[in-house]
């Protein structure tokens, strides 16, 4: 008896439709917390989020973080107010994809996106610098750094609404 | 002892010394901290800030009795304030009670941030004071956790303001507490910082010139409770806990402070530790909390791209770069030919290691020539018995004391000792300054002196001659213990002239320092000022004790301990004029001195050791690139006979080695021993063969006297990034005059004044704090505060010569000749042209000299 | 420079002090008559005549409102709005003289003639809005009063440009 019940399950699952995604060509959709790779995000006016200020770097448990600062000038200017990430890598093999580091941003610079792809051939690849953690400028905007109008970008921590 | 009283604290009662501090007796005898920002332990309390507000009441008394007033329970009866008080301008009386937990404290704490924060910008994160700021550890204590602040309403001020170049002042985040004002007018007496304007729109201002005018601005942004005042050196260098701190000693004086390196991976560097700030380490027997802009940004020499990474060895008159063992052989090859004609010349950045090693190297040629340099030096041999005793500190001479500064500008040669003897003069101990000219230490000095160059001996002479007149002697120690009264006052006794004032104030002074440098004295003039200085001091029973003795000048970090392990000045001038076969020349650029560079090519070989590829450099046939301070580990010993031990901070620059190891290396060749491990084992060897180091011993050093108020602890109670005594606070050897033995006095005679000639001035070289010399003109960020070479001319001689500010003049002495700037007033007396020594690349006699200044070009017209 | 221009009138500030430093204040009033506002050049001056820093003398020109450190017109009005005086509508009768000489706040007319400031309390909270010219106490104003000194000062002014005039003819 037990036989046949089993077939029939076998029968019935063969008329069913496949969980299975055939990855790579297919992707599953991600939900929107999903912690995947970060991105160090910009402006609407194009200019770096990150100002270098390394808590990211202190809040990381896994201490994949390397943050260097610099002073922002408006000749040369990648961020508001007066400093920016001079050097900014992450090593992707220590990360644990806690997302504290996104917690941890006073600006909202760093955002774990849905990139999930990481492979590399040898452990120096891991370290992803400045260059490829930054999103690219938004349409039309100039990139960083550049020079602007003097006085324009004084302040480093976007303005906040009045807590409630 | 002092009196105590008691003082009961949120109900436990303590026994405090009587007029103490109550924010510093709390924080000391009860544990109890009450918060504050304006208030720091080394100024006067002010009460500005309102943070630390507490609740003082007295215990009540009956009116006729006097009996005290009991509760119904047997406790004493409290009269409360019926406000709160400020702590820190409260000093503990007996009967005290406060209250620092209570809910109207706690709820005036709150008020008070939730205040200082309504205008703070709050951009903590950019903040290089965030992670060490009081204003943000008293917040996340005290603080209340929202604002009733409307955020638009903030005020916007300016947030990069430049005091001068080294600070920069963020206008929105000073909470006005004055700190930097008040360090800079009552500890350093530069009062070039003040505030402007009232209300919220009240800031820092400085319109000195240049702006923030002092050798101590850094010590603002120590003490600075908030991030208003950062340097312009750490700027966003790193954040403060990702720092590691090295304990150090600064290689730069006489006055060993005490310091960290704080230090961390750089990418721009190659990835490698590099030091990103300098701070002070508190030791109150040395700097206190304090550090000097020298030392505190001229620390780039030891990663500076402009230093030797490899070996060079001459090959057909040119030097190139070689490895490690060919330059060993080839020096070895040299140092052979030369046979037991060698000489080794030793300066004095380097440690006391790197002494030994090279001593050990000489003795294995078979040569006693140790050379000390600079070679215009005196014999220091009066030192042993007469310098400063043990325990001696500043800090403890007050009313009654009394501090002779002769010939030397302390401001100029030591800062932190010019800092700590004003500020004794403050307290009351006779200052009195001697010199051929106006320094900016005479200002506080209840008596100045004046002497011609080369006459600084004559003036203690005069001094000593006076004191055994008027009879203000110590006739018990100069009868069981001094030898050679007799023949010193048949001497003294046509001696006249001394200033009986200045001899009665010091003679009878409880205690006494003579503070002596070398400052326009050559050799033999320095000799008699120490002996005649040591003569008074032994005369008048000032040596021995405590706060007591002579502290001799030196020209660099080591000197003293150079002179502890056999090395002399006067070994150096025989070697200059008598050159031997071969020369090995460490941490000594003697081309500069005309003398030295005669001698490099007068000499068959020569090695040298070095930082940097310097003149003398060029003149070696083999150059060896040596280790800075902070690059390995060793001990400088100060001028205070201290031994102090620094650390390994970062790693050797190229192939750098330390001058022991180097010289072990080379030694190897002569059949001596291989390079010991490590340089613990080299300071075991001197503590063998060297009597007053025989108790001293790496691991011996590491002990930290515990220090008060405790300022450095690292919960940073009163806000401030000086670093607590981590990695030791030295040792102090002690002077033979604190044992039994006979002490000695001789007649000194005075070398008469230098002689003229009708169209010559006397150049007296003198010593800045900022100069060109590449230890220091490494950090770039000081260059414009290094002066340009110039020449100060007396109006009389400058007229004469028709010369007028601004010219450029041609000093030209003994066969060496400088183009510099005249700069014409009465600072130089008639006759005299004080030149500033290593402004300029050009080499001249580091003593005085007769010379000619002529004129070689005009003033510009306008600016300059 | 102060010193060589008006060496009797130094001499009689300091004769009245028993300490150089507390000539500070009547200095600075000179520098003030002398150059329309203070200097940079002034402080120095005034830093070198008492032997103090020349910042402790800004520091000192910077917490009093008599003293500015702008170029001013030749009326120097200063309008108090601290607490009691906003509450008698000093801010509004501020804003509304701002608009009727046409400057902004802190600054200077194009004719040169009026410098308009709001200063800190100024001892009269009774009589606001009140105001001081050239030093002089105007209380208890409104718009209406404060047009008729406008004119009032324009008309001296202009009087006194004229005489200059005609004395620069002769």
């Amino acid at each position: 008896m037990n036989v046949i019940r089993g077939f029939a399950t076998t029968l019935k699952h063969l008329f069913m439709e496949p969980v299975t995604y055939q990855y790579p060509e297919e992707e599953r959709p991600f939900r929107d917390r999903y912690k995947g790779r970060h991105v160090l995000k910009r402006y609407d006016n194009g200019l770096e989020k990150c100002i270098g200020c390394a808590l990211c770097a202190a809040a990381c448990p896994a201490d994949a973080i390397w943050v260097e600062a610099a002073e922002n000038t408006d000749e040369e200017r990648y961020s508001p107010g007066e400093r920016y990430a001079k050097t900014y890598e992450i090593n992707m093999l220590r990360c644990i994809f806690c997302g504290y580091c996104a917690d941890a941003c006073p600006t909202e610079a760093i955002v774990l996106e849905h990139e999930h792809r990481l492979s590399f051939t040898n452990r120096r690849d891991a370290i992803y610098t400045k260059t490829e953690l930054l999103e690219p400028p938004p349409e039309g905007m100039p990139g960083t750094p550049r020079q602007v109008e003097p006085g324009t970008f004084d302040r480093a921590i976007p303005e906040m609404e009045d807590p409630k | 002892m002092t009196e105590t009283v008691t003082l009961h604290i949120d109900g436990v009662s303590y026994e405090v010394p009587a007029g103490m501090n109550l924010v510093d007796a709390a924080r000391v005898y009860a544990g109890v901290e009450i918060p504050v920002f304006c208030y720091h332990p080394k100024l006067e309390p002010v009460g500005m800030c309102r943070m630390c507000l507490v609740d003082i009441g007295f215990e009540m008394r009956d009116r006729e009795s006097g009996e005290l007033l009991l509760n119904e329970d047997g406790t004493p009866q409290i009269r409360w304030g019926r406000k709160l008080e400020t702590a820190c301008t409260t000093t503990v009386r007996a009967g005290m009670h406060v209250r620092t937990m209570t809910e109207p404290v706690q709820e005036a704490r709150k008020d008070v941030l939730e205040f200082l924060l309504s205008s703070h910008p709050l951009d903590c994160p950019i903040c290089d004071k965030g992670g060490e700021c009081p204003l943000q550890s008293l917040t996340m204590r005290h603080g209340p956790a929202t604002s009733r602040m409307v955020l638009e309403d903030k005020m916007h001020l300016a947030k990069h303001v430049p005091l001068g170049d080294l600070i920069y002042l963020d206008r929105e985040r000073c909470i006005q507490c004055a700190r930097c004002i008040r360090f800079q007018d009552e500890i350093v007496g530069d009062d070039v910082l003040a505030f402007h304007e009232r209300g919220r729109r009240l800031q820092i201002v400085t319109i000195s010139d240049p702006p923030f005018d002092t050798y101590f601005s850094g010590n603002t942004t120590d003490i600075c409770p908030v991030g208003a005042l950062t340097t312009a050196d750490f700027r966003f260098g790193a954040r403060p806990w990702e720092l590691q701190d090295v304990p150090s000693i600064c290689p730069h004086c006489p006055v060993g402070c005490n310091i960290v390196a704080s230090t961390r991976l750089d990418r721009d560097a190659g990835g490698v530790k590099v030091i990103k700030r300098i701070l002070p380490r508190q030791n109150e027997a040395v700097n206190e909390i304090w550090i000097c802009d020298k030392g505190r940004f001229g620390h780039h020499h030891s990663l500076s791209p402009d230093r030797l990474a490899a070996p060079l060895i001459r090959k057909n008159g040119e030097l190139v770069e070689a490895s490690w063992d060919e330059a060993i052989q080839a020096a070895a090859e040299g140092l052979q030919a030369a046979g037991k004609n060698v000489g080794v010349i030793a300066g004095p950045m380097l440690s006391n290691e790197d002494l030994w090693g090279l001593r050990e190297l000489a003795e294995g040629l078979g040569s006693k020539r140790l050379g000390l340099w600079p070679a215009s030096l005196g014999d220091a041999k009066p030192l042993d018995e007469v310098g400063v005793a043990s325990g001696t500190n500043f800090a403890a001479l007050g009313k009654g004391d009394a501090v002779l500064v002769i010939a030397t500008d302390l401001e100029e040669e030591a800062p932190i000792w010019y800092l700590r003897v004003k500020q004794a003069a403050d307290r009351g101990a006779a200052l009195i300054v001697a010199n051929t000219r106006t320094t900016k230490l005479d200002h506080y000095a209840a008596q100045t002196l004046r002497f011609a160059v080369g006459g600084a001996a004559d003036v203690l002479n005069g001094l000593t001659a006076a004191a055994i007149g008027q009879k203000w002697i110590a006739e018990d120690l100069i009868e069981s213990r001094v030898s050679g009264f007799g023949d010193l006052q048949k001497a003294l006794k046509n001696v006249s002239g001394g200033d009986e004032d200045a001899a009665e104030v010091l003679a009878r002074a409880e205690n006494l320092v003579i503070v002596a440098g070398n400052d326009g004295l050559d050799a033999e003039g320095h000799t008699a000022l120490l002996q005649a200085a040591a003569n008074f001091l032994i005369v008048t029973g000032h040596v021995g004790r405590a706060h007591n003795g002579l502290l001799p000048v030196w020209p660099g970090a080591n000197t003293q301990g150079a002179l502890d392990l056999g090395y002399e000045s006067a070994d150096t001038r025989r070697m200059l004029s008598r050159t031997p076969r071969a020369l090995l020349v460490a941490g000594a650029d003697i081309a500069a001195d005309p003398a030295g560079a005669k001698a490099l090519q007068k000499a068959d070989f020569v090695v040298c050791m070095t930082l940097f590829p310097d003149a003398t450099a060029e003149a070696a046939d083999v150059v060896l690139p040596i280790q800075s301070t902070t690059e390995r580990d060793g001990t400088f010993t100060n001028a205070e006979r201290r031994v102090q031990r620094f650390y390994t901070a970062h790693g050797p620059l190229g192939e750098s080695l330390s001058a022991w190891e180097a010289a072990a290396l080379l030694g190897q060749h002569f059949g001596l021993p291989a390079p010991r491990y490590n340089p613990a084992l080299v300071m075991k060897a001197i503590a063998a063969a060297v009597k007053p180091y025989a108790d001293i011993s790496f691991p011996a050093l590491t002990a930290a006297e515990v220090q008060m108020p405790p300022i450095g602890e690292a919960k940073g109670f009163y806000g401030g990034t000086a670093r607590p005594p981590i990695g030791g606070t030295g040792i102090q050897l002690p002077a033979r005059s604190e044992g039994r033995g006979k002490l000695h006095v001789k007649p000194v005679d005075a070398p008469g004044a230098f002689e003229v000639g009708e169209d010559e001035l006397l150049v007296v070289p003198v010593r800045r704090l900022y100069d060109r010399t590449p230890e220091f003109a490494s950090s770039k960020l000081m260059h414009d505060r290094i002066p340009q070479p110039f020449v100060a001319l007396n109006e009389a001689d400058a007229a004469r010569l028709g010369v007028a500010s601004g010219d450029t003049v041609e000093v030209s002495a003994d066969g060496a000749a400088v183009t510099v700037t005249a700069v014409v007033d009465d600072y130089a007396p008639q006759g005299v042209a004080f030149l500033p020594l290593r402004l300029s690349a050009d080499p001249f006699p580091m003593i005085p000299v007769t010379g000619t200044v002529t004129r070689v070009a005009e003033a510009l017209p306008v600016g300059d | 420079m102060l010193k060589d221009k008006y060496p009797d009138r130094i001499e009689a500030i300091f004769a009245k002090y028993p300490d150089k430093r507390s000539a500070v204040m009547p200095l600075l009033y000179l520098a003030q008559e002398e150059y329309g506002y203070i200097t940079p050049e002034a402080y120095r001056e005034i830093g070198e005549m008492i032997g103090v820093d020349p910042t402790q003398v800004q520091s000192i020109a910077g917490f009093y409102t008599m003293f500015r450190e702008e170029p001013k017109g030749k009326y120097w009005i200063q309008v108090c709005t601290d607490l009691p005086c906003a509450l008698r509508g000093a801010d509004e009768f501020y804003q509304a003289l701002l608009e009727e000489l046409n400057v902004e706040d802190g600054g200077t007319t194009e004719d040169g003639l009026f410098t308009v400031e709001q200063v800190m309390c100024l001892a009269a909270c009774d009589k606001a809005p009140m105001l001081q010219c050239n030093f002089h106490y105007h209380e208890n104003l409104d718009m209406d009063i404060m047009r008729e000194l406008i004119a009032e000062w324009r008309a001296k002014a202009q009087a006194e440009a004229d005489t200059d005039d005609t004395a620069e003819e002769a």
